[in-house]
């Protein structure tokens, strides 16, 4: 089943607009100069309002080139990538700066926070630049460590608190902006199993009809609660499935 | 504007997360500056000393001596000299003194060897010296016309002298003057312009020439000219007082080697100029090596800035700004650290604190510059840094 087709078949998530809120057309992202390696060949995918979805594939199949890509930290050497209808590759730093901030909402393994900034501001360091009065900046930044049980962590810094408690300040981080995307890279890797289910059951919680939910990972189970998957291999797409109910 | 403030924002934060680093990098611009604003400072409050001084004394004292023709000893003035000089329009007026090169005195009886071997000069001086110098006695009186009218054997010690013999103020005392008693009447005080005074004895001219037995021609002429006018002055002296004759006159302007004094340490202004020059570059060269590391080290913080939307140039503004802040933060700490110095140096040295206030915007902005130059290539890299290759993703 190719990637084109799949979001013409009957069954998936529900869907409310027929516009994809990301879409790769024909992408290829070759690394090197002299010696051309390609990360990715020829990749198209959509990603729908509502899609909630895992990019699987093994070490080397390209899944962090598509993550680079899908988050616009990284450009395509041919073909487009469109946010929300824009083609990124014609704006300027600024403008897709800008549009990465507004549109895509990061989660990484190694959680990534701000070591010198509490976990307050760190949320808040999404918020920044947006014409946001400081007040209602942390505001905003609190109601999100809120969401996610960690009021009382506000003004604590990454090293004071566990990876659980650290991943899910980032989550905050990933939402304060309201992304259309929320963009993961492997967000259990660094869990134990506990903290993995806490955090997953929160990315189901993170589902909703207007945004795309994706996880890039190797770790099948964490792919197995998605609805869509998208299987790598060698830089191209191989399968991209879809099943009506996760697996709870 | 919003977006300066929180630019402003977390350029401060970045700066406060680490503080020992931040302290170092300071020290640059810190000494730098008050190196510039105390080396100013001090030459200019050790000058201010000078000029106080000068203006206390004078700049229009003029000293003649008498040069006699070639191969004379004990050259001398003709005994009019003093009239002579006042009639130069521009003198104010006149006095003079006489050394009388063969009188030994004696503070004691039993010590003479010592003050033959080291004879205090003993001058016969005009009544009007004291005035004409313009220095207050330390104590007692002057000689006057009385001591000529009435033959008395007075002497009045230079400051120096008074020190040296013990001599203490009211005290009733008498020295010997080549075996003559003479009681001493009073305290010369100190002569800046002319520290020979403060060392020699003085009697009148009356007893120079008729218990001391000299011929009484003077041969130093201590002169005020109309201020304004004293070079001038200085040089119709010489033929003012020989007319013409062979007789040499050298004379000099006592305050001149103060004002020159006063020039000398321009050159110390600047060393000391190039050394906080030189300390504000080494320093911006720390902030550029620090601020390059630093780079590197938050290259993940610059990946995440990234991610949330922060553009190039937000992350470059992020990192000049740090410098910028660490220049201005500088500035202000090494220019109170400086003025700090001047007043505490001026303190103990006794001097006027003079502080050109006006020029230290202008240490201030170098070292800003300084500071923004050298965190120019750490901030463009931060700016170019590929955030992919810092969140290591995948």
């Amino acid at each position: 089943m190719s990637a084109t087709s799949s979001d013409t078949l009957p069954y998936g998530a529900p869907r409310t607009s027929d516009h994809p809120l990301l879409e790769l057309d024909q992408v290829s992202r070759v690394y090197g100069e002299e010696v051309e390696v390609y990360a990715l060949r020829d990749v198209s995918l959509r990603i729908f309002p509502g899609d909630y979805m895992s990019i699987v594939g093994p070490s080397g199949s390209g899944k962090s080139t598509m993550l680079g890509l899908l988050g616009v930290l990284d450009l395509p050497t041919s073909g487009t990538i469109s946010i929300a209808g824009q083609d990124v590759s014609t704006l300027d730093d600024p403008t897709r700066s800008k549009l990465r901030g507004n549109s895509i909402g990061f989660v990484f393994q190694q959680f990534h926070l701000i070591p010198h900034l509490t976990a307050l501001g760190n949320v808040e360091t999404a918020l920044l630049y947006r014409e946001l009065r400081p007040r209602d900046r942390r505001e905003r930044a609190y109601q999100a460590l809120d969401r996610f049980g960690l009021a009382e962590r506000a003004d604590h810094r990454p090293v004071q608190m566990s990876g659980g408690e650290q991943q899910r300040v980032a989550l905050a981080r990933a939402i304060v902006t309201d992304p259309l995307v929320i963009l993961a890279d492997e967000p259990t890797g660094a869990l134990d199993s506990v903290n993995a289910a806490n955090v997953l059951e929160i990315f189901k919680g993170l589902e909703s009809p207007e945004r795309a939910v994706v996880m890039v990972t190797h770790d099948q189970a964490v792919a197995g609660t998605a609805r869509r998957k998208v299987s790598m291999r060698d830089g191209r797409i191989v399968a991209d499935e879809r099943r009506l109910e996760a697996p709870r | 504007m919003n977006e300066v403030r929180d630019l402003v924002g977390v350029a401060w934060a970045g700066l406060k997360a680490r503080k020992v680093r931040t302290l170092l990098i300071l020290l640059g611009p810190v000494i730098g500056v008050a190196a510039m604003v105390s080396a100013v400072g001090l030459t200019e409050s050790a000058k201010g000393a000078l000029q106080a001084q000068l203006s206390q004394l004078g700049t229009n004292l003029i000293i003649a001596q008498a040069g006699g023709t070639f191969g004379s000893q004990n050259p001398t003035f003709p005994s009019n000299a003093v009239q002579r000089v006042e009639n130069v329009s521009t003198v104010t007026s006149a006095a003079a003194t006489t050394n009388l090169s063969g009188v030994i005195s004696l503070p004691i009886q039993g010590a003479s060897s010592y003050y033959q071997a080291f004879p205090v000069p003993v001058r016969a001086a005009d009544d009007n010296l004291p005035s004409v110098l313009d220095v207050p006695l330390l104590d007692g009186r002057w000689l006057d016309t009385s001591d000529s009218q009435l033959h008395l054997r007075s002497v009045v010690l230079g400051s120096g002298i008074a020190r040296q013999y013990g001599y203490l103020p009211g005290e009733v005392r008498t020295i010997l003057l080549n075996g003559t008693n003479f009681g001493v009447v009073g305290v010369l005080g100190p002569v800046a312009l002319d520290p020979d005074l403060d060392n020699a004895a003085f009697v009148t001219q009356w007893a120079a020439k008729h218990v001391l037995g000299t011929n009484g021609l003077p041969n130093q002429l201590y002169i005020r000219a109309v201020p304004g006018t004293t070079q001038g002055t200085a040089n119709v002296i010489p033929t003012a007082i020989n007319l013409g004759g062979p007789d040499q006159v050298s004379t000099k302007i006592p305050s001149d080697v103060l004002q020159a004094a006063a020039q000398a340490n321009r050159t110390l202004q600047e060393v000391a100029l190039l050394a906080g020059l030189l300390a504000l570059t080494v320093g911006g060269i720390g902030i550029a090596n620090v601020m390059s590391i630093s780079v590197i080290q938050r290259s993940a913080e610059i990946g995440i800035r990234r991610a949330v939307g922060h553009s190039r140039s937000k992350i470059g503004g992020q990192f000049l700004l740090e410098s910028l802040f660490v220049g201005v933060l500088g500035g202000v700490i090494g220019a109170v650290l400086g003025v700090g110095v001047v007043y505490v140096v001026s303190a103990f040295a006794g001097w006027v604190v003079v502080i050109a206030y006006g020029d230290i915007p202008i240490w201030m902005g170098l070292a800003l510059f300084v500071s923004v130059a050298a965190g120019l290539y750490p901030s463009i890299k931060a700016a170019r840094l590929e955030p992919l290759e810092t969140l290591r993703l995948g």
